[in-house]
């Protein structure tokens, strides 16, 4: 069983060093190979959106930095957390960046969700169970909210749980979870 | 004269992009009123050593208008860098700032543009961790085009007026709550579907590519 933690080493707070350091801990005890890969300000270029990782090298981002590590460690995991700082609401710019050059793991064609709503599909039959912890000290009741709304109302396959406090326990969040590959339904 | 930026936040590099066309438009609209127009591309103001003159104007603006695509969801990486930079440069800023009026511009591939809220409320929060005032945004849908029926009257009138009320709502200064602004073109889904997706196959031909290739899977 292999898992990924993919985080943001911009912002290296108490609360980011102990949801690091408990999830990986979490997970090996699991069992799990884990890698991490902390991203930081320099590290991947921004998608620019040339759309050539569908069709020029489908599958692949054509710039060659870090992602092409983060896209096959990726697919080749059972589980992969995003640990993202909450800003505005969002996913951290490092994090958007990571989160914007997975584009080559899914195919250019639009499809019909069962409810209605426009998505592609994925490139693979099996994707890894995704689990995005978000944190931050001092998160809105709002932006809290559209946090949980960026994350889910678009995916099916994704998990969300938000810290804010360094004494939250975040392995038994995880231990309610099945970290394991899903059909490709994102 | 009223100080107003224009920021242009498309991720591309060296071809015509919708967000572009669209502050442009927004520019030409503001023209009219006589305003004092600052425009800034973010790629470019990134790749400055030291961009504090255009956050200087965006800490001086009595509005701002900042139009971009939909990535992922939401804001592109290269957007949510210049905001989270514009906000440690705000924080540190020792005069106060003005409190612009904010205004988002968002259009996405996919033929729904209620989409684009989620990126909507990202600039409202934005806003007021920089002390704006969060005005609404316009959302829109079948966004790969814009370009292409951008003359037709149909898509005109539409920006036209969307453009209108935003320069309304600036100049008039206007205190009442304002709904997001939808731009849903009249076009059916099937059919936009059905180019969109005849479309890459087309794209991959010229690079030599055939159509099962689109489907590889390198990883």
């Amino acid at each position: 069983m292999r898992a990924t933690i993919i985080s943001d080493k911009e912002f290296r707070t108490i609360l980011y060093q102990n949801l690091e350091n408990s999830t990986l801990n979490f997970l090996k005890g699991r069992g799990f190979d884990t890698e991490i890969i902390e991203i930081g300000r320099e590290a991947l270029n921004f998608c620019m959106g040339c759309f050539d990782c569908w069709v020029k090298k489908p599958g692949e981002c054509i710039v060659n930095d870090l992602v092409s590590h983060i896209n096959r460690r990726f697919i080749g995991s059972d589980a992969v957390i995003y640990l993202s700082p909450v800003v505005f609401g969002q996913f951290s710019a490092n994090m958007k960046n990571a989160i914007d050059r997975w584009l080559p793991n899914m195919l250019p064609f639009f499809q019909q969700r069962p409810d209605g709503s426009t998505m592609h599909p994925s490139r693979y039959s099996y994707v890894p169970k995704l689990v995005i912890i978000g944190y931050g000290e001092d998160i809105s009741d709002e932006d809290r909210q559209l946090f949980i709304d960026i994350t889910e109302k678009h995916r099916r396959n994704v998990d969300v749980l938000i810290f804010d406090n360094p004494l939250n326990d975040v392995s038994k969040e995880l231990s309610k979870i099945r970290l394991e590959k899903l059909e490709g339904k994102l | 004269m009223k100080k107003i930026v224009l920021i242009e936040a498309s991720p591309k590099i060296g071809e015509g992009s919708t967000s572009g066309y669209l502050i442009k438009l927004a520019e030409k609209y503001l023209g009219s009123y006589g305003a004092d127009k600052t425009l800034i591309s973010v790629r470019q103001s990134l790749r400055k050593k030291n961009n504090d003159e255009d956050f200087e104007s965006i800490s001086n603006a009595e509005a701002l208008i900042i139009a971009f695509p939909l990535y992922i969801y939401c804001l592109p990486g290269l957007l949510m860098r210049y905001l989270q930079d514009y906000l440690q440069y705000y924080k540190k800023k020792e005069t106060a700032s003005r409190h612009p009026r904010v205004y988002a511009v968002v259009n996405c591939g996919f033929p729904e543009p209620g989409i684009n809220l989620e990126a909507v409320r990202v600039i409202r929060s934005f806003s007021r961790s920089i002390g704006a005032e969060f005005r609404f945004g316009v959302m829109i849908g079948k966004g790969g085009m814009v370009l292409n029926v951008k003359d037709a009257p149909f898509m005109k009138n539409k920006l036209d007026k969307v453009f209108e009320s935003i320069a309304e709502d600036i100049f008039r200064g206007s205190k009442e709550e304002k709904q997001n602004i939808i731009i849903d073109l009249s076009f059916p889904r099937w059919l936009y579907f059905f180019m969109g997706n005849r479309n890459w196959f087309s794209l991959a031909r010229k690079n030599g590519l055939r159509k099962k290739d689109l489907y590889r899977q390198p990883y």
